[in-house]
C-alpha cells in the first residue's frame, strides 16, 4: 500500500487536493431542497448503509448469540419450567376441586338454611360398597356423630337412600335403587300412593299403582312419610315411563338425586316434615291442590292404599315402631 | 501540424525541464489573479482570456513536476474562487488542480516548446478545465451549464492565441541552462 503510494505520489497528492477541495466545497454548499450543508448530507448518505449494516449484523449476530450460543441454561430452564408447570397444575387440580367442593357445601348450606327446622348432618361419601349386586355406600358419619339405622340420606337433589349399618365414625347407606329398598312415595299432584323400590338397576320402580291410575311420563314423585324414614313431602323422582301390568303398573322412576355422582350428603337426624324450600330445591313440595273428582272406582284406587290383602312395604313401614332397626323390605 | 507533433514527440528521458527565477511563479500567479481581477471589469472583453488558467498551464508544463502543477493549480484556482464574489471557494480550484497536474503530465512526455504545440494545448486545456467547471456545477450546485458553446469556441480560441505570445514572455523568467 505504502509502495503504491510512493510510487503514484502525484497521483495521491491530486487526489487527496481534490478530495479536499471537494469538501471544501460541500462544506459551503447547501442541498437546494433541504438547506442542509451537503458535506453533512453526503456524511449522512454515506453513513447510512453502513448503519444499517452494522445494525443487521449485529441484531443478526445478538440472535445467533442468544438462540444458539447462550444456551447452556436453556436445558436446566426448561427442567425446572416444566417442574413448575407440573406443581402448578397440581395446585389448580386442588384449587379446582376445593372449589367444587366448596360450590357443593354452599348448596347444603343453602339447603339447611331453607330448612332450619330440620335436624340435619352433612356428610361425605367415602367409598362404595365393593359388591356389584349392592347399591351401598359409606359414608364419613358415624355413631360419634348421632348417626342412628334407618336414617334417611338425601341431597339437595333429592333422597339418596337410608342408613343400615352404623360404625363409629362412618356408616353405610343403603341407595334407592338397592333391590332390597322401599321408599314410600306418591305423586305429588293425585297423592296416590305407592312404593318405590330398587331393582339393582339405575331406575328404580314405583309399584302398587293400579291400572286405572293415569300416570304419565315427567309426573313427580316425592315421599309419603309412611316408611318412617323420610319426612313426607322429600323428592323422591319422576315418572320415566309407565305401562300397564298385573294387578298392577310398571312404573319406572327417574331418581331425582344423581346417585351416580354422590360427594355430598345429608343426614336427616328427624323425620319432621321440611317446609317449602326458599332456593327452589325439590324439597318440602307443598301438597297439591286436590284433585278432580275422580270416578268412585278410581277414587278407591288411588288413597294410598292398594287392594285388600297387598301388604306394601309403605304400610310395614308404617306399621313398625319408630325405633326400628330393620331394613325396609 | 503532423511534423510539429512527431518532431515534438520525445520520451520522457529527453524532456528538458526548466528552472525559473525564485518568486517568479509566485509573482506571475499574483499578477494574473490581479489581470483577470482586473479585465473583470471590462465585463465581456475579460471574460475572453482566463489569465490564471494560462499561468497554470504555462508553469505546470515547464516544470514537468505533477505535484508542482497540481499544488500550482490548487493555489491559483483557490484564490480565484476567493476573488470571485459568488463562487463557492474550490470550485476553480478543482478544476485548475486537475489541469495543473495534466498539463504537468503532459509536459514531461511531450515537447511544448513549439508554438503550435503550445496553442493546441492550450484551447484543450480551455475546454477540459470548462468541462470540469460545468460537471461541478451540475453536480454541486444543480445548475445546467452547456458543456460546449460558440462563445466557449471563440474564448478557447482567443486564449490559445494569447497564450502563444505569453508563453513567449514567460519564457525570459527561465534560468539559463
Amino acid at each position: 500500500m505504502i509502495d503504491a503510494l510512493s510510487r503514484h505520489r502525484s497521483l495521491a497528492l491530486l487526489a487527496s487536493v481534490v478530495l479536499a477541495q471537494v469538501l471544501l466545497l460541500a462544506y459551503q454548499i447547501r442541498k437546494a431542497d433541504s438547506n442542509v450543508r451537503l458535506v453533512r448530507y453526503w456524511s449522512v448518505e454515506a453513513s447510512m448503509p453502513a448503519a444499517r449494516g452494522g445494525t443487521w449484523f449485529f441484531s443478526r449476530l445478538g440472535g445467533f448469540w442468544s438462540g444458539y450460543i447462550d444456551l447452556h441454561n436453556a436445558r436446566k430452564e426448561n427442567d425446572d419450567l416444566r417442574s413448575q408447570l407440573g406443581q402448578l397444575e397440581l395446585r389448580n387440580r386442588e384449587l379446582e376441586a376445593q372449589a367444587a367442593e366448596a360450590k357443593r357445601l354452599e348448596i347444603l348450606l343453602n339447603f339447611h338454611s331453607a330448612h332450619p327446622e330440620a335436624q340435619m348432618l352433612a356428610a361425605q361419601v367415602i367409598s362404595a360398597s365393593a359388591d356389584p349386586a349392592s347399591d351401598t355406600i359409606f359414608i364419613n358419619r358415624g355413631e360419634q356423630d348421632r348417626v342412628r339405622r334407618n336414617m334417611g340420606v338425601i341431597t339437595p337433589d333429592g333422597i339418596v337412600g337410608k342408613v343400615v349399618e352404623v360404625f363409629s365414625t362412618s356408616s353405610q347407606v343403603m341407595l334407592m335403587t338397592d333391590r332390597d329398598m322401599g321408599v314410600g312415595a306418591m305423586f305429588a299432584d293425585t297423592r296416590t300412593h305407592g312404593v318405590v323400590k330398587g331393582t339393582g338397576d339405575p331406575q328404580p320402580i314405583m309399584d302398587y299403582i293400579v291400572d286405572d291410575e293415569k300416570v304419565a311420563a315427567g309426573q313427580t314423585i316425592v315421599t309419603s312419610g309412611e316408611d318412617r324414614i323420610f319426612p313426607k313431602g322429600l323428592l323422591v323422582g319422576t315418572v320415566a315411563a309407565a305401562k300397564e301390568g298385573n294387578p298392577f303398573q310398571k312404573i319406572q322412576v327417574r331418581p331425582a338425586a344423581r346417585l351416580d355422582r354422590l360427594e355430598d350428603v345429608i343426614v336427616l337426624v328427624t323425620q319432621q316434615e321440611l317446609a317449602p324450600g326458599k332456593n327452589g330445591d325439590g324439597f318440602g313440595v307443598s301438597p297439591a291442590p286436590p284433585p278432580p273428582a275422580p270416578p268412585a272406582e278410581a277414587t278407591s284406587s288411588s288413597t294410598t292404599l292398594p287392594a285388600p290383602g297387598v301388604t306394601t312395604p309403605a304400610r310395614s313401614i308404617a306399621s313398625q315402631p319408630a325405633q326400628q332397626g330393620a331394613p325396609v323390605h | 501540424m503532423a511534423t510539429m507533433l512527431n518532431t515534438g514527440l520525445r520520451s520522457e528521458q529527453n524532456v528538458e525541464v526548466h528552472k525559473f527565477y525564485s518568486g517568479s511563479a509566485l509573482v506571475v500567479s499574483f499578477l494574473a489573479l490581479v489581470l483577470q481581477a482586473f479585465f473583470h471589469k471590462y465585463g465581456r472583453i475579460g471574460d475572453l482570456v482566463d489569465v490564471p488558467l494560462l499561468v497554470v498551464i504555462y508553469f505546470s508544463v515547464s516544470r514537468r513536476n505533477p505535484a508542482t502543477g497540481l499544488l500550482l493549480g490548487a493555489a491559483i484556482g483557490i484564490f480565484q474562487d476567493a476573488l470571485s464574489h459568488d463562487n463557492p471557494i474550490g470550485l476553480y480550484g478543482i478544476a485548475k488542480t486537475l489541469v495543473g497536474y495534466l498539463a504537468s503530465t503532459v509536459g514531461a512526455r511531450l515537447d511544448t516548446e513549439h508554438p503550435v504545440a503550445r496553442f493546441i494545448l492550450t484551447f484543450l486545456f480551455f475546454h477540459f478545465h470548462q468541462v470540469v467547471l460545468a460537471i461541478m456545477e451540475r453536480v454541486l450546485l444543480n445548475e445546467h451549464i452547456p458543456l460546449f458553446t460558440l462563445r466557449l469556441l471563440i474564448d478557447s480560441l482567443v486564449s490559445a492565441g494569447v497564450a502563444v505570445v505569453l508563453f513567449a514572455l514567460l519564457d525570459r523568467l527561465r534560468r539559463p541552462s
